[in-house]
């Protein structure tokens, strides 16, 4: 019985003793990172069953517990690895946040700066200063410009380096945990207990992990974590490690991306969407969702900049007097490289890629404004770019039909019944150009199929000439009209070269590296007086003119060149009134459309001498009066009239062919034969064409085409002789110089246009240039230079702000899944005081057992 | 709830920490006076705050262009005045050389006098800038707009007609300057629509009008019944010179007739009235033919000679210069007998008058256009001020900090951060350990 007792004490004391030993290594690593606390699990000995019944046998610890769950432990590293990829991601974005931010040190005040340079050459266009000190300022915004750029790229390759060394943590970590899982095995197969402390380290290798890339985690029933990341890609099993890789991408050798390296050696580039998760996850959201971006929307600012400025510089001329065609005329205020193409590296192929931007085209915002000429009873505005109508019965109704966006007001518009009137938007003030550049990448593929499919990366659109492709895609029939379809609406184009093979692969980046590229035209940075300021074209009264004639707006527009513009011209002003003065009195026949009308309708050709030629369809007839009836009543016939002509006694004489009521009128109207007399006298005639006071100008050189546009009509003139009337004036375009002409000039007085020579204090193509600060020239037209840098810092605002609020949740959460784990697994100090007093307790309670027992043996001996 | 002595350190650090990085932030703002920090903080107003710093920015241009603009034409004007009182001065002269009385010497002095007139016509046409730059040589700024040219013998023109231009609001380009050819060149000659001149004697050319009939300029009575007549070609033998009459006197027997002949092709003269009209000393003659009234007459005084003649001939244009040379040239003949008459003299100088009229005319439709525009700057400026100061204080209420609220968000935040500090040591002191 004593020797239970002391068994009994014993095996007391050993639990007492594991239990303070437990206490002590919990007190030991109250601070130690990922352990859980331990606790003993003492259970009762196996009782001894007698007569007297079940004798109790004392005490044991079967096991050391960890108090540890796997499922709050996961909780805390998936919590753990969305803060470590938004913790990433923020320390990254708020990096651009920050450039972006300030008045000094965004791109704003050097736009500002650049632009107000360019008023002072206004003011003084010859000014040597004035020049210097806008191709100055040109020079801090281009600076400005890379300085920005080279920030992104810093960031760029900041985040090249943090994915390899991520990586490279990563692959470090693999092997440890690969490592643990091994020692975990032995131990735990030897003696058929969990190997707590090697657990602990084995997690919290886990959870570091999970702070660089979200990893999944399973367990084996040996107890080895095998460890996959994305979408199931193997990292660790058991003790094999797959290792990651960070290398450049084939696509685009300055972007480093991850992979896995398989047994074989062959690394297995993975797609950015499948890492997440972790800083490794927060770098490359980074890099796809803000770095590139913003990348491209400066670039996008930068190269619209420069095209648009160099179309309107193109079309002025220097402080040498040189224009476009001339000397060394530097068209380009900017120089800018082309969109960059990268082949990708896996392309078997020898093909090359090259793109090219295009120029910009002018802004069209021209549009004509009707009652009752294309509806009757409506008004209608066509835009005359592209013949778009909107018809409403009156201009209240057409307003509120009409799109905002159009920009067009109505409600100061006052256009007579049968009248047209041309209205411009604020757009389209006066000729200037936008571009259709986006801001994003794009990919073209060359399938097995032969077929080359365009995708634009930020919003995935195709373009494709497979016939077999699901909309939105648009199909294209071959690469030609792919690359027009592309061309039109994308802003650049491109060539595909010979030599191209399936499954070749090219990247096109428009605007990636336009920051960076655009520069100062060194040419005119070296000689400000290269700066086209002025207009190469004037336009000059006659000294003699003496009618209220004006010319106004004189300038080049698209098209313009020195080499192709005749110049000087001249417009001169008569007047074809004689036209009007047939029917009265004697005087010269006259050239022109008749309307001939009243039952005696008839010419009176008393001069027999004359030779008269009719010019019909182009086909000249000429002969005498006699055989003169018989063709007009031939062409008569052809016109589909009734009407026949007859010529007796010097007499020409038109009846009417209807038959029956006298009430039938000869009436012709337009029979197309343009009489071409001389010598002859024509009375009784109503002439329609010749009308009252008809002006025309007669331009010297003939034979240039001469666009008149009145009301919103342009007609193109190609002969000597043009139109013009002078209660509305009209705007004409020759060669490429465009320019308006109203009032009412007298018969004789002369407009000419010439040459700029010596024209220093002309600012006209600055004040071109200065306009485009605020013309919608960026994405289509929709957006000036400092709206689309606008955009781009509110887009990273957002973004910026969007990832601290997500990442302040996410914190939350992650604080909230620690708590919870640390109320299970965490060491408390006080607990464990008190246990040890408890152990201590216990201790000393199954010692006095053995010195009970003690006594009770040396009471038995006593007794002996 | 259990908790683990980490988290009782853990917690209250976060506590201090998140605090401190509020209080922090709080102080950037207090210490640059901005709500915005980063465009993070607010990136609609960020945004919004560029596009409003172009706006004020470009109003800031449209302010300078404005002062620019002004500078330039107040000196225009100062010209302008300079100009009109040149003018008035060779007025004045004008007035006094058409006293017959003169002696020929006193001509010559007024003459004289004359001559420095037309220098200084010239130089000031040839004005320059402060920088130099000719003032009145359109975009050819560079080249002296006004000299003799040799072509003609007279002063011509060598710059152009550009008008340079300022942006001076967002949709307002002014014109800044007045082209010379404009302003001293294009001055419509006679009366503005027609010119009379002494034809001299019909009967034995080329002698002068022998008579004593003097001419005024002439008036039109219908504007629309003269353009309609200038331009009905079946009035006029050459219709390019429409226009161009003479009126000849024949006295027979003490009576004296006039007649008007069309000289449109002057070596076929064709008489216009159905039959010579009589002539009656200081009453208006109407220029007509015998269907049609061309809506103009002239008054003539004096005594013509039997074949003594006028010319008329629709307005051309004549310089300011050639107006001072012939006027010059008026003064500086030596009045002789047959040749040059006092009678042509008076013609000659009230011929000249008039031009010196449309001369003044011109000079002050030309102030008024400029006049016109200073006014419209200092209408301009007021929007430009006000503008200004929407802008800005538009700026402010999208960037700038709400001080009241900072500081008094930023004394909670300590008070937060004291509370968190002091709860913190006392909570980490707590320990069983300290009992045992």
């Amino acid at each position: 019985m004593s020797s239970g007792l002391y068994s009994i004490g014993v095996s007391g004391m050993a639990a007492a003793q594991l239990g303070l030993v437990t206490t002590e290594h919990n007190i030991a690593n109250a601070t130690t990172v990922g352990y859980n606390r331990q606790r003993t699990i003492q259970v009762t000995n196996i009782p001894m069953m007698t007569g007297a019944g079940s004798v109790g046998q004392g005490t044991g610890v079967s096991t050391i517990q960890r108090m540890y769950s796997q499922f709050i432990a996961g909780q805390v590293n998936r919590a753990q690895a969305g803060v470590s990829e938004l913790d990433a991601y923020y320390a990254e974005i708020s990096q651009i946040d920050n450039m972006l931010a300030g008045s000094s040190s965004g791109l704003s005040p050097a736009l500002q700066d650049f632009f107000l340079a360019a008023q002072q050459v206004v003011a003084n266009p010859a000014s040597m200063s004035a020049r210097q000190s806008m191709v100055s300022t040109a020079e801090s915004l281009v600076n400005r410009y890379q300085g920005l750029y080279d920030r992104l790229s810093e960031l760029a390759s900041g985040v090249n380096g943090q994915i390899q060394s991520t990586v490279s943590s990563i692959n470090s970590y693999s092997r440890q945990i690969a490592e643990l899982n091994n020692r975990i095995v032995i131990a735990e197969s030897s003696v058929q207990q969990p190997a707590n402390d090697l657990r602990d380290q084995r997690d919290q290798l886990v959870s570091e992990l999970n702070k660089l890339v979200r990893v999944q985690v399973n367990e084996d029933s040996n107890g080895a974590y095998n460890i996959f990341i994305g979408s199931g890609q193997q990292l660790v099993v058991g003790t094999q490690v797959q290792e990651m890789t960070a290398t450049a991408s084939t696509s685009d050798i300055s972007k480093i991306v991850v992979g896995l390296k398989s047994a074989s050696g062959m690394i297995l580039e993975l797609p950015d969407r499948l890492v997440n998760g972790g800083q490794l996850g927060g770098l490359l959201r980074f890099r796809t969702e803000a770095l590139s971006p913003a990348f491209n929307q400066l670039g996008q600012v930068a190269a619209t900049m420069a095209l648009t400025f160099n179309a309107q510089h193109a079309l002025g001329q220097d402080l040498l007097g040189q224009s476009l065609g001339e000397g060394n005329f530097q068209s380009a205020f900017f120089t800018l490289p082309q969109p960059m193409v990268l082949a990708n590296a896996l392309n078997t192929g020898t093909a090359s890629v090259q793109a090219s931007f295009l120029v910009p085209p002018p802004i069209n915002g021209h549009y004509a404004l009707d009652n009752g000429v294309t509806t009757a009873g409506s008004y209608t505005l066509t835009r005359l770019s592209d013949g778009r109508q909107w018809t409403a019965a009156n201009l209240t109704a057409l307003q509120l039909a009409l799109p905002a966006g159009e920009g067009i007001d109505l409600s100061s518009a006052s256009v007579g019944a049968g009248e047209t009137v041309r209205l411009v938007n604020a757009v389209a003030q006066s000729a200037n150009f936008y571009t259709n550049i986006s801001a994003s990448d794009y990919r073209l593929t060359y399938d097995v199929s032969g077929f080359y499919t365009l995708t634009r990366l930020n919003d995935n659109r195709q373009w494709t000439t497979d016939p077999a492709a699901p909309p939105p895609a648009q199909v294209a029939a071959d690469l030609t009209s792919l690359q027009a379809m592309v061309a039109a609406t994308e802003g650049f184009s491109f060539t595909v070269g010979a030599g191209i093979v399936a499954g070749d692969s090219f990247l096109i980046q428009p605007t990636r590296q336009m920051a960076d590229g655009i520069a100062v035209n060194v040419n005119i940075a070296n000689d400000p007086r290269l700066l086209a300021a002025a207009m190469p074209v004037r336009a000059s009264l006659g000294m003699a003119n003496t009618g209220s004639g004006q010319i106004s707006n004189v300038r080049t527009v698209d098209g313009y060149s020195s080499t192709t513009a005749v110049l000087p011209f001249t417009l001169t002003s008569g007047v074809t009134a004689a036209t009007a003065r047939v029917s009265t009195t004697a005087g010269a026949f006259v050239a022109g459309d008749y309307t001939l009308s009243g039952a005696a309708a008839q010419f009176d050709l008393t001069d027999d001498t004359g030779t008269i030629t009719i010019d019909l369809s182009g086909t000249d007839w000429s002969g005498n009066e006699a055989g003169l009836a018989a063709e007009i009543t031939n062409q008569l016939a052809l016109a589909g009239s009734n009407t026949v002509a007859s010529y007796a006694a010097g007499r020409l004489v038109f009846t009417s062919g209807e038959t029956g009521s006298a009430a039938v009128q000869p009436t012709v109207s337009n029979v197309g034969a343009d009489l071409v007399a001389s010598g002859l006298v024509a009375a009784t005639m109503v002439n329609s064409g010749g009308a009252d006071a008809q002006a025309v100008l007669t331009i010297w050189p003939a034979g240039q085409n001469v666009a008149v546009t009145v009301g919103g009509t342009t007609t193109v003139y190609s002969g000597a002789t043009i139109p013009y009337d002078m209660t509305r004036g009209a705007t004409f375009t020759v060669n490429g110089i465009s320019f308006d002409l109203f009032g009412a000039p007298s018969n004789g007085d002369v407009f000419r246009i010439e040459r700029n020579a010596g024209g220093s204090a002309d600012g006209r193509n600055a004040l071109a240039l200065g306009k485009l600060q605020t013309q919608k020239t960026v994405s289509g037209g929709t957006a000036n230079y400092q709206d689309a840098y606008a955009r781009l810092v509110s887009d990273n605002g957002n973004r910026t702000r969007q990832i601290e609020v997500t990442g302040k949740a996410q914190q939350a959460l992650l604080e909230h899944a620690v708590n919870t784990r640390e109320a299970m697994s965490g060491v408390n100090l006080d607990e464990e005081a008190a246990n040890l007093i408890r152990y201590q307790q216990a201790y000393q309670a199954c010692a006095k057992m053995l010195e009970i027992g003690s006594k009770l043996f040396e009471t038995l001996l006593a007794l002996g | 709830m259990r908790v683990s002595s980490n988290q009782i350190f853990d917690t209250g650090l976060l506590g201090v920490t998140r605090n401190q990085a509020d209080l922090y932030k709080l102080q950037s703002q207090l210490a640059t006076g901005r709500r915005i920090l980063t465009p993070a903080d607010d990136p609609v107003a960020s945004a919004q705050a560029l596009v409003v710093a172009q706006s004020q920015s470009l109003n800031t241009q449209y302010i300078d262009a404005q002062g620019n603009a002004k500078a330039q034409l107040v000196s225009i004007e100062g010209q302008l005045n300079a100009l009109t009182d040149l003018l008035q001065n060779v007025r004045e002269r004008l007035v006094q050389a058409g006293n017959a009385t003169l002696s020929a010497a006193d001509r010559q002095a007024i003459g004289t006098e004359l001559q420095t007139r037309l220098e200084a016509l010239v130089a000031l046409s040839n004005a320059t800038d402060g920088s130099g730059d000719f003032m009145f040589s359109g975009f050819m700024s560079g080249t002296r707009p006004f000299a003799g040219d040799p072509a003609t013998n007279a002063v011509g023109y060598f710059g152009d007609s550009g008008e340079r231009k300022l942006q001076v609001d967002s949709s307002r380009q002014m014109s800044i300057s007045v082209a010379g050819d404009d302003l001293f060149m294009r001055i419509r000659n006679g009366n503005g629509t027609f010119q009379v001149q002494t034809g001299g004697n019909q009967l034995s050319p080329p002698l002068i009008n022998q008579g004593t009939a003097t001419v005024d300029a002439g008036s039109v009575t219908d504007v629309n019944a003269w353009r309609a007549a200038m331009a009905d070609t079946s009035i006029w033998t050459d219709a390019a010179h429409s226009g161009d009459l003479r009126v000849v006197f024949t006295v027979t027997g003490g009576a004296t007739e006039y007649q008007i002949y069309d000289i449109s092709d002057p070596t076929i003269p064709v008489a216009l009235l159905a039959a010579p009209a009589t002539y009656t000393p200081g009453q208006a003659i109407a220029l007509r033919s015998a269907t049609v009234d061309f809506g103009a007459n002239i008054v003539i005084n004096g005594a013509p000679a039997d074949g003594d003649s006028f010319t008329i001939s629709q307005s051309s244009n004549q310089s300011m210069f050639d107006t001072f040379q012939n006027i010059i040239d008026a003064l500086e003949t030596p009045i002789s007998g047959t040749a040059y008459t006092n009678v042509e003299y008076s013609n000659a100088i009230a011929r000249e008058m008039a031009n010196i009229d449309q001369a003044l005319e011109n000079v002050s439709r030309v102030r008024s256009l400029v006049g016109t525009r200073l006014s419209d700057l200092d209408a301009l400026g007021d929007v430009a001020e006000n503008n200004a100061l929407q802008y800005s204080s538009r700026l402010s209420e999208l960037q700038d900090l709400d001080y009241a609220k900072a500081i008094s968000d930023f004394t909670r935040k300590q008070m937060q951060l004291e509370a968190a500090l002091s709860s913190f040591s006392k909570t980490s002191q707590l320990s069983l350990f300290n009992y045992l």
